[in-house]
């Protein structure tokens, strides 16, 4: 999992979070790194994580965002419900009856005939359908019995009052701006005057009736009376409270419609559905991430992870870490791209450099929005200032005296054999495998640390990138960029 | 933290023509019935129950110390019948994890001590927690991870499991088969 999920090494983001690199991703367009908290989240795909069936986003809403078939267990309300099969024995005449004519005189023989039939059961907390009193149906995929809610009806009403008083506001207001529009007119209008406007041809020409349209008025509810509430019953002073029999809160929240409060009235649930979703950068508004629509694909029609344009840092290992004292940490970079990198290492930006390049960003991003936005038909984005990295340097890093090549990736190196570059290379340089280099780097603890502290050193990692040819005209050839990653590494805890 | 160098004795191990290895302290019931596609390690104490049914992994799989991969059954009214096992390619199954599932896809991450209930069927690029357990019958979509606490999060898009989970994962079993090498004596 340390592999996968590492937070040893972390990037920081243009918004100035601190994430590992499997978690970022690259904007070819801004040339910049972007995380999740940073982008726009678009839906793009509704599915049923259980059945992964593939369900359009306007059936999606009519079903309210659940699924037809899957259900979740209302107890446990983890797992979803499995349909089992059990054998009954029914007498024969129910058969009959479905079978039509011609049988009848088997149905008076009073035959016993064992029919298949189903219930819901959850595997893991064993929770059944049978428990909640559903009787079971005769077939897997028949459409179990739905809960009926005490207040659908009122909410029903409620939600069509809404509705009719959001068209009616609609209506309001497209007549307003339409009074005003003829009001407000830039430019004399001669028919105005003589009295030739368009309501007044319409009058003329007997259009008048069927062009005004009837004001919708909202429909009527009637407002709910607050009732007299009973006393509490005197049980609920004298029993003791059996727990096992009433809901938890988590129970009852995946039931928002009846929120039970004994476990006897736990239905199952129709399973919630998931989404793809796609993330867009919000400076250029390019995707960087745009999943296929098939809930089992697991490509990508637009992957812009930051794992495969950043070169990626990686501890190998580190010595035993005592404050004052220098220890060496091994590192290995890998450049994923197809084109060989000029990496330097340098030390990360003062506070005030900082500060300097978060006011540049903005105004950057200002002059690109004024520009943009008059050709732009979407509504421009919203953009949080980027903040100062939270995390604190504890340890003083070395850093190299030179910058260093790394090869281009090259799939097919790996059935070559290994061949070592005649180049000489610095000594801070272990070896280099292919798009793989280890370096080696000495760091100070600071003094003041104790016993289990974090270690953690910083860099800037300044690397050339080259840009892959797009489609578009203008950007045909490769450009080389200059581009800098900041790398926060907890190279470990201090040991006595 | 980039994966160290493992060690093993020559006489330890078993190393096919297609580069698989496999320890000679495991169980390998009806091995006819097991399928090994390449470059997989089967380390110590592994168990696979090819008796039951056929088992299949594809290639770069690593099945780790204590595993326990048994095809899962089906219970019918006359008695239970097994199921075939398939593992995709690029699957990692930690120490002392049970799988028992209908099938795994590509590129899946199964920690240590996780128990998986018979005929799950656990879809390409997902992760599974340590120390979970995965009720029978339990359906794990792509891009989603299995919490040891029972819960089911993530999507393709979110951050619960990588986006570049695919190529994360070629990297991750790639790097522990050339990691995994011969002592030398």
């Amino acid at each position: 999992m340390e592999y996968l999920l590492s937070k040893n090494v972390e990037y920081v983001c243009e918004c100035g979070l601190l994430k590992p690199l499997t978690n970022l991703y690259f904007c070819r367009h801004c040339l910049n790194l972007r995380c999740f908290f940073c982008c726009h989240h678009e839906v793009d795909s509704h599915f049923c994580r259980n059945c992964l069936e593939n369900i359009p986003s306007g059936e999606a809403k009519l079903r309210k965002n659940k699924c037809n078939t899957c259900f979740d267990c209302p107890s446990c309300t983890l797992s979803a419900l499995s349909a089992r099969a059990t054998t009954i024995q029914v007498p024969m005449t129910k058969e009959v009856k479905e079978g039509g004519e011609g049988s009848e005189i088997e149905a008076s023989s009073g035959k016993m005939v064992s029919k298949k039939m189903y219930y819901l059961a959850c595997l893991a907390c064993r929770f059944s359908s049978r428990d909640v009193g559903i009787s079971d149906q005769p077939s897997q995929n028949f459409f179990w019995p739905e809960q009926e809610y005490m207040h659908a009806i009122r909410f029903n009403t409620i939600l069509n009052h809404y509705y009719s008083v959001v068209l009616h506001d609609k209506q309001l207001k497209q007549e307003e701006r339409r009074r005003r529009s003829t009001k407000q007119s830039k430019f004399p209008n001669m028919t105005d005057r003589t009295g030739l406007n368009v309501s007044a041809i319409r009058r003329q020409m007997g259009f008048d009736k069927s062009a005004a349209k009837p004001k919708s008025k909202p429909t009527a509810i009637a407002p709910s009376i607050a009732e007299d509430v009973d006393d509490l019953p005197e049980e609920i002073f004298t029993q003791p409270i059996n727990l096992k029999n009433i809901t938890t809160i988590q129970q009852r929240f995946t039931q928002p419609a009846n929120q039970p409060e004994s476990v006897k009235h736990l239905y199952p649930q129709h399973k919630n559905l998931s989404i793809k979703r796609s993330i867009r950068c919000r400076h250029c508004e390019h995707n960087v991430i745009k999943p296929e629509y098939n809930p089992t694909s697991i490509k990508y029609r637009i992957q812009q992870f930051a794992s495969s344009h950043v070169p990626e840092v990686r501890i190998i290992k580190c010595d035993q870490l005592v404050p004052n004292k220098s220890a060496l940490i091994t590192l290995k970079i890998t450049n994923p791209t197809m084109n060989d990198m000029i990496i330097t290492i340098m030390d990360l930006p003062t506070e005030e450099e900082e500060k300097m390049m978060i006011e540049e960003m903005r105004k950057n991003f200002e002059k690109n929005l004024s520009v943009s936005n008059k050709s732009s038909l979407m509504r421009p984005s919203l953009i949080e200032d980027s903040r100062i990295v939270s995390c604190k340097i504890t340890a003083k890093l070395e850093l190299p005296d030179s910058s260093f090549v790394i090869n281009q990736r090259d799939d097919s190196a790996e059935f070559d054999d290994d061949v070592q570059s005649d180049k000489k290379d610095p000594k801070f340089i272990l070896w280099r495998k292919a798009n793989k280099i280890a370096i080696q780097l000495s760091i100070t603890p600071n003094g003041e640390l104790k016993v289990n502290d974090d270690v953690k050193i910083g860099f800037s990692m300044n690397f050339t990138y080259s840009s892959v040819p797009s489609s578009t005209p203008e950007k045909k050839e490769t450009q080389r960029y200059a581009l800098c990653a900041r790398i926060y590494i907890n190279a470990g805890k201090i040991v006595q | 933290m980039e994966i160290c160098d493992m060690y093993y004795n020559k006489d330890e191990f078993v190393e096919t023509a297609s580069g698989n290895k496999v320890n000679r302290q495991t169980v390998l019931c009806g091995s006819q019935n097991i399928v090994l596609h390449g470059k997989v390690i089967v380390d110590k104490g592994a168990i696979i129950r090819g008796d039951l049914a056929n088992v299949r992994t594809g290639r770069y799989c690593v099945i780790s110390k204590n595993a326990v991969v048994r095809p899962p059954f089906k219970q019918f009214s006359k008695g239970v019948a097994f199921f075939p096992l398939h593992i995709g390619d690029h699957v990692y199954i930690g120490e002392n994890s049970v799988v028992s599932a209908a099938s795994i896809g590509s590129y899946v991450y199964i920690g240590k001590n996780v128990v998986i209930g018979r005929r799950c069927v656990i879809k390409d690029c997902t992760i599974i927690e340590d120390n979970s357990v995965l009720p029978p019958e339990t359906t794990l979509a792509s891009f989603m991870k299995f919490n040891n606490d029972g819960t089911i999060e993530g999507g393709q898009g979110t951050e619960s499991v990588p986006a570049a989970m695919q190529d994360l994962m070629v990297d991750f079993t790639k790097s522990y088969y050339d990691h995994f090498l011969m002592a030398k004596s």
